[in-house]
């Protein structure tokens, strides 16, 4: 009997598949566990080590095959850690005090992580979580949770809520839609599936419990609903929509080697917004110029220390080389108490988007600035790299922030490393303090970009994740775009150049509009690219539309002269 | 009972790998092994315990081999440090 459930559509698209559950809620899981006696449960620890020791072998032999040195000498120092007699004991002592064979996993291996907390040597440090992470392994095989397995293909994958990270390192191909049962359209997890171009379902709440592993769903990010068991006619009909879709996705695909340019011979670079250092592979198929938004927060969540600058240097050189001679726009670190951090120590804020964030951290902690700043300088000798600042309201800020760069220089210089002395220097314009201080800020800049989604929410003082007050937010309010306007001239008339990164610029209805107001670059996700060119390139450009749009009364006069 | 005192010439010191290298030989003798280093003890067969130490490349590493093939593990462990854990 097929049963609708009714979510939000995040990223549109359809698909028909089989669902796979993603749990992520340990502790759900443990409560649940029926404990033995301990003998019996230490047993249980000692089968469960053996296995997955077994399956780390095996992946340590599949490594040394394929000769990928940095992932033998992780699942080589896992082995180890496994097989740790110091960890066992202290294990094996737990359990024998009537803990349960799980828990007393997780305790020591949390405890045995502790010790690396005050060691000198970061890299040593880090490791902590490598021992945390063999923990989880074994509590997972004991729970019957287990890694998910992607290899049956067509999965639709389906959490409470899903952690960004498991997004971005899915396998190709292998998983058709996302459901996510929390969540916002615009938290992290619909980002990257937006950038991946899977269909996304949220918000389905409770209901979500009901999709089980290996049920048949038809989900429609188009309506925002997930068809469980559904009948054969309507299987079929979706399965003919996702043959339809995919047909238009090769269509996109197909002009991704021609220019965006408008019919009367005005061109825009189309640039990528990516958020892992692998949605590049993805972007370049749909024929992006360069990255106009690298955003770099991945690079600092999901972990419990900060990412050093190794580890930083290696995700942004990917990046930079994948995009040759195109250019490569790096933010810094745009984190504040909405996605609080465990080493950060953000405290509790009554309104996060107005408190401690992005530049305003970076500037009190230079060291974390720093380090970024130096990991980008380094990996800009591999192509054509630019660093955006966020969440900017003054040239002091900007000019603070210079100097930390210089001071990255001269470091990097002592140091004896290879870095770029020439990099360009741009902000966001994503507060309306910035956008009417931009005839200023651009003595300062080598560029500006137009961060819509947070100009708008901070002008219309509109937070468009909150469904009482959503309808309100609109790029296209007439306060925006004059905003938006005052940016475009204030960099042209200093001959910088200005791009948009926000959503609005992957919007094909707003194509007409900001190409005419003079757009050098408009950044989008993947996807968006080949749809946004498709209207650049049946366009004309039109000046006078500027002037109509700035004098409506209100966003829906607005978007009705656009569509 | 026997005690090396050794000098680390790798460049990392006893990172991931070298510890887990080290590891791997001390769990392969009967002898009980500890190592002493930056003003630490611990038990050479865990490989937790050996990366807590935190030992740079250049410092010193006291190495002490208790037991029925102590000699054996002795020499190993040496040709293990001094050929800088055969790392490239």
């Amino acid at each position: 009997m097929a049963e609708i459930i009714k979510g939000k559509g995040a990223v549109p698209g359809v698909a028909v598949g089989t669902v796979l559950v993603l749990s992520t809620d340990l502790d759900k899981e443990l409560a649940k566990y029926a404990q033995a006696a301990p003998e019996v449960e230490e047993k249980k620890y000692y089968a469960v080590q053996q296995k997955v020791a077994a399956e780390l072998e095996e992946s340590v032999n599949n490594a040394k095959d394929k000769n990928q040195k940095e992932q033998l000498a992780i699942l080589e120092a896992h082995q180890g850690i496994i097989l740790d007699p110091v960890l066992k004991a202290g294990i094996v002592e737990k359990i024998r005090h009537h803990m349960s064979a799980p828990l007393a996993v997780l305790k020591t291996s949390e405890e045995m992580a502790q010790m690396f907390a005050d060691i000198e040597d970061a890299y040593l440090r880090e490791r902590a979580a490598d021992i945390k992470d063999v923990g989880k392994k074994i509590v997972h095989e004991m729970l019957g949770i287990g890694q998910p397995d992607f290899d049956r293909g067509n999965l639709i994958i389906c959490g409470e809520e899903i952690d960004p990270c498991v997004i971005a390192d899915l396998p190709d191909g292998k998983v058709t839609g996302v459901i996510i049962g929390h969540g916002s359209t615009t938290s992290h997890a619909v980002i990257i599936a937006k950038a991946k171009g899977l269909p996304t379902v949220v918000g389905l709440g409770e209901a979500v419990k009901r999709l089980e592993n290996d049920t048949r769903i038809v989900l429609d990010a188009n309506q925002g609903t997930v068809i469980i068991n559904p009948d054969e006619s309507t299987a079929e009909n979706y399965t003919e929509k996702v043959k339809k879709e995919l047909e238009l996705n090769q269509y996109y695909l197909s002009l991704s080697e021609l220019p965006a340019v408008t019919l009367d011979g005005v061109g825009v670079t189309l640039a990528a917004n990516i958020g892992n250092p692998k949605d590049i592979d993805n972007a370049l198929k749909y024929g992006c110029n360069g990255v106009g938004l690298f955003r770099t927060e991945f690079v600092f969540m999901g972990r419990e220390t900060l990412p050093t600058e190794e580890e930083q240097y290696t995700a942004y050189k990917y990046v930079i080389e994948k995009c040759g001679d195109k250019l490569c726009v790096i933010r810094t670190m745009d984190i504040g108490g909405d996605k609080p951090l465990p080493y950060l120590n953000i405290k509790k804020e009554e309104n996060p988007f107005l408190g401690w964030r992005a530049i305003r951290i970076c500037l009190e902690r230079t060291d974390i600035f720093l380090t970024q700043i130096k990991a980008i300088l380094r990996a800009g000798v591999y192509g054509n790299a630019a660093i955006m600042l966020p969440m900017i309201i003054s040239l002091e800020e900007i000019l603070e922030a210079k100097a930390i760069i210089r001071q990255a220089m001269s470091e990097l210089e002592s140091e004896g490393r290879k870095y770029v002395s020439q990099i360009q220097i741009g902000i966001m314009v994503e507060t309306p303090a910035a956008a009417l201080m931009t005839p200023v800020l651009a003595k300062e800049c080598d560029f500006f970009s137009i961060g819509t989604n947070d100009l708008t929410q901070y002008t219309l003082a509109v937070d468009r994740g909150n469904p009482s007050v959503s309808k309100l937010y609109s790029p296209y309010h007439p306060a925006v775009l004059n905003l938006i306007d005052i940016t475009v001239h204030a960099a042209h008339s200093n001959n910088i150049w200005v791009g948009m990164c926000g959503e609005m610029a992957g919007d094909p209805v707003a194509s007409r509009l900001l190409v005419a107001m003079g757009f050098d670059e408009l950044s989008m996700s993947a996807p968006s690219i080949p749809k946004v060119k498709e209207k650049v390139r049946s366009i004309t450009f039109d000046k006078a539309l500027v002037t109509r749009a700035l004098s409506q009364l209100n966003a829906d006069e607005v978007t009705k002269l656009l569509v | 009972m026997i005690q090396e005192n050794m000098v680390l010439t790798n460049e990392l010191g006893l990172h991931a790998r070298p510890a887990s290298a080290l590891t791997k030989i001390a769990l392969k003798y009967k002898s009980n092994v500890t190592l002493q280093g930056n003003g630490k003890t611990v038990d050479a067969k865990s490989i937790i315990m050996v990366m807590t130490m935190g030992v740079k490349g250049g410092c010193p590493l006291v190495v002490i081999a208790d037991g029925p093939d102590e000699l054996e593990c002795m020499a190993a462990i040496q040709d293990l440090v001094e050929n800088k854990f055969y790392e490239e």
